[in-house]
C-alpha cells in the first residue's frame, strides 16, 4: 500500500490537525451566514428516527465463511447504506467478524471490475458484453471442433449459490468435458 | 461435519486438529466458547503453530507438519491399552477396528514423540482428557487436509471417533471446519473433476440418470464429448490442470483425450492462492484464452505476461443475485439479493446463459427447471410452462434430482422460510419452535422428503430417521472376507422396523427388506434403486417403515480399494526427518492422476532436502480475509488492518540469519523459486518453521506486478504469494497440494 493511501486510512487525528479542522470550520461558519438562516430544514418526524427514510431491511447471509451467519442489510432507494448484524440467527447469534462487518465495503469497493475489458497487445480495452461474450464463445466453438472440448478448462468457486455451481458443473458437461473443478478438493 | 457448530456446545471434549477456528471461523468459535463455559468442556489442540485458538485450550500439542496419523495412532495405543475403547459400540458398527488395533500397537508414546515432536507426557496427558470426557468432538479443517496423506488423515480422525464411540452422537462427531462460504454447497453440486452433481460419479449408469432428469438424451450429451469413455473418466482438478496446458515444459505424462489445454475459464475463484505459482504462470502464459469472470480482478490477470485474448468479466457479487447456500453443517440458507447488480456485473448464471446461447446449447442445458417428477415415476414437462425463474427452478430441479444425500425436501419455499424465521430455531440443537416445530434449521441433509425436518446429527441411531437418525451407509456390499458389513443386531434407528443391519433399499429387495407388498402400480413406478426413484415411492415406504433408504451398515477402518488399506504414516514429500524417510515412504509415483503423472517417491528420494532447506513452512488464514484474499484486499478498512504480506519467525531463528524485526527476508524454495516478504518476529511458531498467510498476490518473486491491473482496480494492498514458493506435492486421492508441510530456505534480503 503506498504512503498516500496509507494517510487516506489514517484514522488518527493528531492535536495539531484536529486543531486546524476546528479553524477551518469555524471560518465555514462565519463566512456561510450570507447563504440565509433556513440552510437547514427542519427534519422530519421519520428522518429524526431513521437516517435512510423508506429504507427496507432484507435478512441474508454472509459471503465470507462457511459458518453462515446472518446480515441484516438496509437498502434505500437500490443503494446499500447500512449492515447491522442479525442480534436472533441462530449461529451467530449476533456476531460479525471484520470481514463479515464489511460485507457492505466489498459491494461497494471502488476498485470493483466496472465492465468486460479484453488484453490486446499487451493494453486492456473496455468492450461490450455483447463483444466480449461473443469472441469468447468463438474461440470456445472453434477450440471444441477442431481440438475437442477436453482443449477448455473451467474451474467454478466455492462462492459460487448451489444453483449456480450447479449450472456450472452442468455447463462442462453440455459442453461436453468433465474438465471442471472448483476449490474444495477434499 | 456431521453435527453443528451449536451441538459443540453439547460436547464435553473438543479436540482440534489443524484448524484453527478463532481466526478462520471467529463467530462459530463463540459456540466452543460456550461450551467451555457452560459446559465444562475440555478444548485440546493440536498445531505446529501455537495459534489463536490454541491460547484458549486446556492442553495444547506442537506437532511437526504431516505427523497427524501417528499423533492419533498413539492416542489409540493408549486408549486400546487402558479398555477406553467403547467396545459395544465397535462391535455392533465398525468393520475392522482389528486392523486398526495391530498398527496402534507399533506407535507407543515414546515412537510418537519421536515422529511427531510431541513429548511422551502430553499425549498421555491428552489421550487421558479426551477419552474420560465424552462425548468428545473431533475438529478439522485444512491443517489436516492438504498433505500427501490428507486423505488417510481425514480417515484416521474418524476412526478414532469410532473408537470411543462418539460418531452419531450429540456433542461428538467429526467436524470439519469448511472454508469458503459454499464450499460444502459448491461441492455437493458437483463443481468437480471426478462427479456429476451429488456425488453420483461419472459412470455410464450416472450419465444416464443425470440425461433423463435434465429432459436430453444419454445419445446427445455422448456426441458433445470426444467419447463416451471419455465422460467416464476424471477431469483436470484445479490443483494440476496447468501441467496440461500446450508447450508448458514437463516430464509429467498427460492424458487428456489427445489434446492439451488450451483456454481457460474461472469463474469466482482466486487460483492465486493454489501451489506452485511459478508454473501456474507458466501455464496461463501458454493459454490461447484466458477468460476471467470476477467483481474484482482475478489476479491471474496480473500474474500472467500472455498479452492476448485475455477477457475480465465483471461478474456481479453474491449480494446482487440470490440463491441457496449451504452452511458448514450441511444446512441450507437462502442467500436474498440486496442490491442490483452494480456497473455492468452480471450474476455468474447470466454470463453462462449468454455462452450456452452462443455455443447452441441454452434450451437443453436449462429444460430441466420446466420439468417435474410425476406420480407414476415419470418426468414431464410442467404444463404450460415456457418460462424459468432463476433461482428458484434451478433449486427445485436440484431438489428433484439430487437424492444420494437427501436433497428432495430442499424446495426453495421451505428454505426461504427457514431463513425468514431464523428467530425461531434453538442455537444448541438448531430444533425449531411455534410455526417450525419439527424441522431443523436450515434443514440439514439428508432432508428425505418434502415434509422431513432434516437431520442435525449424521449417523445418530438414537432418534428415528423421520427425525433425522440413521445408522452408517451401506455403500460396498454385504460383507468383506466373509465378514457382515451391516450392522449388527440390536443397533438401528429409534423406533425401525427392522431391528438389525439393512442393505440400502432397491426396488428388487424393498418387499424382502421392509416385509411389505407394493401393488401393481408401485412397482410400475418405481425406479431401480432409492438414488434414481424419481416416483419416490421407495423413500416414503423406508420412512414409513423407520428406515434409513441408504442401509444400516457398518463404518469401514478398512479401505480396500485405496493404496493403503488402513492410514498409514508417510512422511511428507519434503521432510526435514530424512532419517524417517526410509522408513514412512511416500506412495509410488501415479500414472494418470486426474489425467496427469503426479509424483510421489522419486520426488520424495530425488535428494536430501533437509540439508539445503531446514526449515519447515506452514501456510494458513488470516482473521482479516479468506481465500485468495482479493475481496478483502479491495476494502480500505480491512487493507488497512493487514497492509502487507509477513511471515512469522521465532526470533531465534531470524537472529541466525540477521534478520531484523519487521525487515525484509528471502524464503526459497525446493522448486527454486522465492518470495521476498516482511519478517515479523512471533513465537507463535518453532524456530525451525516459519509460517506465513496464502491471502496475498500481485507480486512474484520480488517483483511488483501490480502495474499489470487495469486502471482504477488495484487493490489497497498487494503482496507475495507463498503459493509461490509452497512444496510440489498433492494427495493420493483428492490431489489436493501438500500445501501444510513443506521445507524452505530464508535468508536476509
Amino acid at each position: 500500500m503506498n504512503s498516500e493511501t496509507q494517510r487516506a486510512l489514517s484514522t488518527t487525528v493528531g492535536r495539531r490537525s484536529f486543531l486546524k479542522m476546528a479553524a477551518i470550520a469555524g471560518a465555514f461558519g462565519a463566512t456561510s451566514s450570507f447563504a440565509g438562516e433556513n440552510v437547514t430544514r427542519a427534519a422530519t418526524e421519520e428522518e429524526v428516527k431513521n437516517p435512510f427514510p423508506g429504507s427496507k431491511k432484507v435478512k441474508t447471509i454472509c459471503t465470507s465463511c462457511s459458518v453462515g451467519c446472518g446480515v441484516i442489510a438496509e437498502v434505500q432507494n437500490g443503494v446499500w447504506v447500512r449492515q447491522e448484524v442479525a442480534q436472533d440467527h441462530p449461529i451467530s447469534l449476533g456476531g460479525h467478524c471484520c470481514k463479515g462487518a464489511d460485507m457492505i465495503d466489498m459491494v461497494r469497493s471502488e476498485v470493483r471490475l466496472k465492465y468486460p475489458m479484453v488484453k490486446e497487445n499487451g493494453q486492456w480495452k473496455r468492450l461490450s458484453w455483447d463483444d466480449a461474450l461473443n469472441r469468447i464463445a468463438n474461440k470456445l466453438k472453434e477450440l471444441k471442433s477442431k481440438d475437442g472440448a477436453d482443449a477448455v478448462q473451467f474451474l467454478g468457486s466455492a462462492k459460487m449459490s448451489n444453483e449456480q455451481a450447479y449450472y456450472f458443473r452442468k455447463f462442462a458437461a453440455f459442453f461436453g468435458t468433465n474438465n471442471t473443478d472448483h476449490q474444495a478438493r477434499i | 461435519m456431521t453435527n453443528s457448530l451449536g451441538d459443540i456446545q453439547k460436547s464435553k471434549a473438543i479436540i482440534i486438529f489443524g484448524a484453527n477456528p478463532a481466526v478462520n471461523h471467529p463467530v462459530g468459535f463463540q459456540h466452543f466458547l460456550k461450551a467451555q463455559e457452560l459446559n465444562n468442556s475440555k478444548l485440546i489442540v493440536i498445531d505446529p503453530r501455537f495459534t489463536k485458538t490454541a491460547a484458549k485450550a486446556d492442553l495444547y500439542a506442537q506437532i511437526r507438519p504431516g505427523t497427524d496419523i501417528p499423533f492419533m495412532y498413539g492416542m489409540l495405543n493408549i486408549i486400546f491399552k487402558n479398555g477406553w475403547e467403547d467396545k459395544e459400540y465397535v462391535d455392533a458398527r465398525v468393520f475392522g477396528m482389528d486392523k486398526i488395533r495391530e498398527e496402534a500397537a507399533k506407535w507407543t508414546p515414546e515412537v510418537v514423540a519421536d515422529v511427531t515432536g510431541v513429548p511422551a507426557d502430553t499425549l498421555i496427558q491428552i489421550t487421558t482428557l479426551y477419552a474420560k470426557n465424552r462425548p468428545g468432538t473431533l475438529i478439522w479443517a485444512m491443517g489436516l487436509t492438504q498433505h500427501t496423506i490428507g486423505t488417510s488423515n481425514t480417515r484416521m480422525a474418524p476412526i478414532l471417533q469410532l473408537a470411543l464411540g462418539n460418531m452419531g452422537r450429540a456433542g461428538g462427531g467429526t467436524n470439519i471446519l469448511r472454508g469458503h462460504d459454499n464450499v460444502q454447497g459448491a461441492t455437493d453440486m458437483g463443481c468437480l473433476a471426478d462427479s456429476l452433481p451429488g456425488y453420483y460419479g461419472l459412470a455410464a449408469g450416472s450419465w444416464k440418470y443425470f440425461a433423463k432428469s435434465w429432459g436430453v438424451d444419454y445419445d446427445y450429451l455422448v456426441k458433445q464429448f470426444k467419447d463416451a469413455s471419455w465422460m467416464e473418466k476424471n477431469g483436470f482438478s484445479l490443483a494440476r490442470w496447468w501441467a496440461g496446458v500446450q508447450n508448458v515444459k514437463s516430464d509429467e505424462k498427460i492424458e487428456n483425450a489427445g489434446t492439451p489445454l488450451k483456454a481457460l475459464l474461472v469463474f469466482g475463484n482466486g487460483i492465486t492462492s493454489v501451489a506452485q505459482q511459478a508454473k501456474i504462470k507458466e501455464g496461463l502464459d501458454n493459454l490461447d484464452m484466458l477468460v476471467l469472470a470476477d467483481p474484482f480482478v482475478n489476479e491471474a490477470a496480473i500474474l500472467t505476461d500472455k498479452k492476448d485474448n485475455v477477457f475480465i468479466l465483471p461478474a456481479a457479487t453474491q449480494f446482487e443475485t440470490s440463491g441457496l447456500v449451504v452452511a458448514t453443517n450441511r444446512s441450507a440458507q437462502w442467500r436474498y439479493k440486496v442490491v442490483e447488480p452494480m456497473y455492468e456485473s452480471k450474476p455468474d448464471q447470466e454470463i453462462m446463459f449468454e455462452l450456452a446461447k452462443r455455443l447452441g446449447f441454452y434450451d437443453q442445458y436449462t429444460k430441466g427447471m420446466l420439468m417435474q417428477e410425476t406420480k407414476d415415476g415419470k418426468l414431464e414437462t410442467i404444463p404450460g410452462k415456457t418460462n424459468f425463474t432463476w433461482p428458484e427452478d434451478a433449486t427445485n430441479e436440484i431438489a428433484r434430482i439430487i437424492k444420494t444425500i437427501g436433497l428432495t425436501g430442499w424446495t426453495a419455499e421451505r428454505v426461504k422460510k427457514h431463513t425468514d424465521n431464523w428467530h425461531m430455531f434453538d442455537e444448541v440443537s438448531g430444533a425449531g419452535m411455534g410455526p417450525m416445530k419439527g424441522e431443523f434449521y436450515g434443514l440439514p441433509w439428508p432432508c428425505w422428503t418434502k415434509t422431513h425436518g432434516g437431520s442435525p446429527n449424521l449417523y445418530d441411531t438414537s432418534i428415528p430417521v423421520s427425525e433425522g437418525g440413521m445408522g452408517f451407509r451401506n455403500n460396498f456390499g454385504l460383507e468383506k472376507d466373509g465378514v457382515n458389513l451391516l450392522a449388527e443386531k440390536g443397533s438401528f434407528p429409534k423406533g425401525s422396523k427392522i431391528e438389525t443391519g439393512y442393505p440400502e433399499i432397491t426396488k428388487e429387495n424393498i418387499e424382502k427388506v421392509l416385509g411389505i407388498t407394493l401393488s401393481e402400480e408401485e412397482k410400475a413406478a418405481c425406479g431401480a434403486n432409492w438414488k434414481v426413484d424419481n416416483s419416490g415411492i421407495l423413500v416414503q415406504k423406508c420412512m414409513e417403515a423407520g428406515v434409513c433408504p441408504y442401509g444400516n451398515a457398518k463404518a469401514r477402518a478398512i479401505v480396500w480399494n485405496f493404496p493403503d488399506h488402513i492410514p498409514m504414516h508417510r512422511e511428507p514429500l519434503h521432510s526435514p526427518r530424512t532419517d524417517l524417510v526410509a522408513k514412512y515412504p511416500a506412495y509410488p509415483d501415479k500414472a494418470n492422476h486426474f489425467r496427469v503423472m503426479t509424483k510421489y517417491i522419486s520426488v520424495q528420494s530425488a535428494q536430501d532436502y533437509a540439508k539445503e532447506f531446514p526449515i519447515n513452512m506452514v501456510t494458513g488464514r488470516l482473521v482479516t480475509m479468506n481465500g485468495a484474499g482479493i475481496e478483502n484486499r479491495a476494502s480500505k478498512y480491512i487493507a488497512a488492518l493487514t497492509p502487507e504480506m509477513f511471515c512469522h519467525i521465532h526470533p531465534d531463528l531470524a537472529l541466525k540469519h540477521g534478520i531484523k524485526n519487521g525487515t525484509m527476508m528471502w524464503v526459497h524454495s525446493p522448486e527454486g523459486t522465492k518470495i521476498k516478504v516482511k519478517a515479523k518476529y512471533s513465537y507463535s511458531v518453532l524456530p525451525d518453521m516459519v509460517f506465513m498467510p496464502f491471502h496475498f498476490a500481485g507480486y512474484f518473486q520480488g517483483t511488483d506486478r501490480t502495474g499489470n491491473f487495469p486502471a482504477g482496480t488495484k487493490p489497497y494492498a498487494s503482496g507475495e504469494s507463498v503459493n509461490t514458493v509452497t512444496n510440489y506435492g498433492y494427495d493420493i486421492i483428492t490431489q489436493i497440494p501438500e500445501t501444510k508441510g513443506g521445507l524452505c530456505r530464508i535468508e536476509k534480503a
